[in-house]
């Protein structure tokens, strides 16, 4: 199939809809750039750790959002970008190989798109669908390159990270958008988002992991050599830190994600123990008094607990990718270190969590934003997802099978 | 003339049976032990008190592999001898591990029989360590629910909880010591309501009367202290006993029992000092029943025990709509402190998260058994 060149539409909607808030972004595309027209946030509901456990909520919430940016930009949206992340996505590299045919061994484009198009041949496990194609390094006889056509060798890779779906989820979200007379035009993977908003290209090239921990999840995607290596998500998120909170101090979801912002931290320190907090700070009636030792401790630990969840899980990727040499998280695969995005990267010592669990340096990553309320990492996803939509519609190689086409094999049955 | 025991200690399954036999030597007189299990050896060996081996002709005396409703069949099959042993004693302690397939599936069958045989029914359940993995919790889960609608009373005792209670280099043995400290408290605390010769006597129906319904929030605490003061710190013990201190237990109920025994050195006025700071702790507004008693070989020990439970939780109004939803009648009266909600705060009744074969929804620090700085 030829690659696409259809011209964007003039309107660039994207829709993050997290476990605690659902935002919307819609632009405008001037010269290649995107103009902000309207925004609009709302508190998501019928979603549970990120996972969608009422639809008729969530259908509610997602087109009140749909309605307010609607009337901000002034007219009707015709199609969207709906953010995908949590363990309902989930990905792997695919791998197509060719051996080139050609007597003075030149690649051809012909056999650059024989290549893309074995890797894609490669079927999803059963129930689940492919919403997302990922670039990763084209290998020339074991030497990665940018762009193989003209080059001599004997064997081409490529390499893509596959997204896929579960059906049952797809068909839901598919449908929440159609109910809504809009077309769904692609998934963007959220983490994959908030590296567009926050990390520079340059850090991209030298390797850097990026960790959006939101309030239902924490996703993790990896980057080396400018392409995504391998992404993956642990069902736990910024809810279990007020969680553990208002179970260690028998308090309400308010008043321990009250005690969360302001008191929680991703290091214990044996000095916490001798501060006393107050719940309101007005020593008036119905006010209480905490150790702050006991909540740093809980937040830490859980903190922690989490971060070497996503260690783990890297690990566990890496050890897939090059099952000849044990990989390890250092600063020699990730000079880069470590950005932290998503509403749990405001916990204090976040950085210094990241520094002792992980062994490399951190930092928050806040996206740069023409409206202000929006600079801050939680809103690195939604703020990449602009960004995101703008540069990645024109990739050199088009996946042969749409998104649309996924979607009519899929109702054909 | 001689009387029959009061109170009837039940130990069921592995776990139940297991503890049984650890506290059986040190029990009081008015205390009868039955064991019961699927597991012919575990009945044959466990030497304590009497045994009744159920399922005979289904586990064929191997025990129910962990399956609830193997455990359920087999009580069901021995029901006629679970109530000959359960009438007369006024009062049955249960004692069981959830999780597995005798306890979780026989527990709520044995709570229902001895309640129907006219006794008043504690049950204690101990629930799985988080690193058991996701079926025993979901089948602990499913048990405590049956079982809090059958039995007057129900007390968790978290295995993640008695992990805290002991130093990391503490023997494996020692870990249940927590446990049964807290169980033998209870079993010596109601015993002693039933012994004539107390410093302040009890009224046993009255004590019945604070477990009169099934499904309302139990709590139960346990402390000991010694010394100067001990009463005082007895009582501050069980103020802060890990049981009533769980996350999400039951803190403030309207009524309560506290058992107070000490040695000869023990004053009345100790005895309602400790009363004094346990109803500061745990409420008791309405009723306050207390029991005090001299123990000679105490020394200047004094335990603490509490026991109660606030109001049952009022019953839905049954609705006279049409094609209301058939589930409000299948709804558990359960409302409360289950485990779900004990250990699993703002995500109870949310489906589990494993990861390693941890529920991740459970705080780390409980899963971790982290003790926390002044808790």
């Amino acid at each position: 199939m030829k690659p696409k060149s259809k011209p964007l539409p003039s309107l660039i909607a994207v829709i993050d809809v997290g476990t605690h808030k659902t935002v919307a972004l819609v632009g405008q595309l001037i010269d290649g750039k995107a103009r902000m027209l309207s925004y609009s946030e709302r508190r998501t509901d019928g979603v549970v750790k990120g996972t969608v456990t009422d639809l008729e909520k969530l259908q509610r919430c997602v087109h009140e959002v749909v309605n307010d940016v609607e009337r901000g930009a002034g007219r009707a949206l015709e199609e969207i970008y709906l953010s995908m992340s949590g363990p309902a996505a989930e990905g792997e590299r695919v791998k197509g190989i060719i051996s080139v045919p050609a007597a003075d061994n030149r690649v051809t484009r012909q056999d650059l798109s024989d290549a893309v198009a074995s890797a894609k041949r490669l079927e999803p496990p059963a129930g689940r669908a492919t919403i997302l194609y990922m670039r990763q390094p084209t290998i020339l006889d074991n030497r990665p390159v940018v762009n193989p056509v003209g080059m001599t060798g004997r064997r081409l890779e490529v390499l893509f990270w596959r997204v896929t779906m579960d059906e049952a989820n797809l068909r839901l979200r598919v449908g929440m958008v159609n109910a809504m007379s809009m077309m769904l035009r692609d998934f963007i993977l959220a983490s994959h988002a908030a590296a567009c908003a926050v990390a520079t290209e340059a850090e991209k090239q030298g390797g850097v992991l990026l960790i959006d921990m939101g309030a239902g999840t924490t996703d993790w995607i990896l980057y080396y050599k400018e392409h995504i290596l391998c992404a993956g998500s642990i069902p736990v998120g910024g809810e279990h830190l007020t969680n553990d909170i208002s179970v260690a101090l028998r308090v309400s979801r308010e008043t321990a994600e009250d005690l969360k912002q302001r008191f929680a931290s991703g290091v214990h320190r044996e000095n916490d123990l001798n501060q006393t907090i107050w719940k309101d700070g007005d020593r008036g009636l119905g006010d209480q008094q905490f150790n702050r030792g006991t909540i740093t401790k809980v937040s830490s630990l859980r903190y922690q607990e989490t971060l070497e969840f996503v260690r783990k899980d890297i690990l566990r990727q890496l050890d897939q990718i090059f099952p000849e040499h044990p990989t390890k998280l250092d600063q020699h695969l990730l000079p880069s270190g470590v950005i932290l995005t998503g509403g749990s990267a405001n916990l204090q010592d976040a950085t210094e969590a990241v520094q002792l669990v992980l062994g490399l340096p951190a930092r928050v990553g806040v996206p740069a934003f023409e409206v202000e309320s929006f600079r801050k990492p939680e809103y690195a996803g939604v703020v990449g997802m602009m960004t995101a939509a703008i540069t990645d519609a024109p990739v050199p190689v088009r996946r042969p099978r749409g998104f649309l086409a996924t979607l009519r094999d899929l109702f054909r049955f | 003339m001689e009387r029959a025991p009061s109170i009837l200690l039940i130990g069921l399954g592995g776990a139940g049976c297991s503890m049984v036999s650890r506290l059986a030597p040190a029990l009081p007189a008015e205390v009868q032990v039955l064991r019961v299990d699927t597991d012919a050896r575990s009945v044959a060996e466990g030497g304590a008190g009497a045994a009744l081996q159920v399922g005979r002709a289904q586990t064929r005396g191997m025990g129910t592999g962990g399956e609830p409703a193997l455990g359920a069949v087999a009580a069901e099959a021995e029901e006629a001898a679970l109530r000959r042993a359960c009438i007369g004693p006024a009062l049955v302690v249960l004692v069981t591990g959830l999780g597995g397939g005798t306890g979780s599936g026989a527990a709520p069958v044995v709570a229902r029989v001895a309640a129907e045989a006219g006794a008043t029914v504690l049950a204690f359940a101990t629930m799985p360590f988080s690193h058991e993995g996701e079926r025993r919790m979901r089948q602990a889960n499913e048990g405590a629910i049956a079982l809090g609608q059958k039995a007057h009373g129900l007390v968790f005792v978290h295995n993640d909880l008695l992990l805290q209670q002991v130093s990391n280099e503490a023997p494996l043995s020692e870990t249940f010591a927590a446990a049964d400290a807290w169980v033998g408290g209870a079993l010596r605390a109601l015993a002693a309501a039933f012994e004539p010769g107390a410093l302040v006597p009890v009224d046993p129906v009255a004590l019945r009367s604070i477990l009169a319904s099934p499904g309302s929030p139990t709590l139960f605490a346990y402390g000991v202290g010694s010394g100067a003061g001990a009463a005082l710190q007895a009582a501050h013990a069980a103020g802060s006993c890990p049981l009533a201190h769980a996350p999400g237990a039951v803190t403030k109920v309207a009524a309560l029992f506290v058992y107070v025994a000490g040695g000869p050195t023990m004053t009345s006025n100790d005895a309602f000092e400790a009363v004094g700071a346990v109803r500061q702790r745990f409420g008791g507004e309405t009723t306050t029943l207390l029991c005090a008693r001299i123990v000679p070989d105490f020394g200047d020990r004094v335990e603490v025990s509490v026991l109660g439970a606030s109001l049952p939780f009022p019953k839905p109004a049954p609705k006279a709509r049409k094609g209301a939803k058939a589930a409000d009648a299948a709804q558990p009266l359960f409302g409360f402190a289950t485990e779900e909600t004990i250990r699993r705060g703002l995500f109870g009744g949310t489906p589990m998260t494993f990861i390693e074969g941890q529920d991740v929804d459970v705080p780390t620090y409980i899963r971790k058994a982290v003790r926390l700085p002044g808790g």
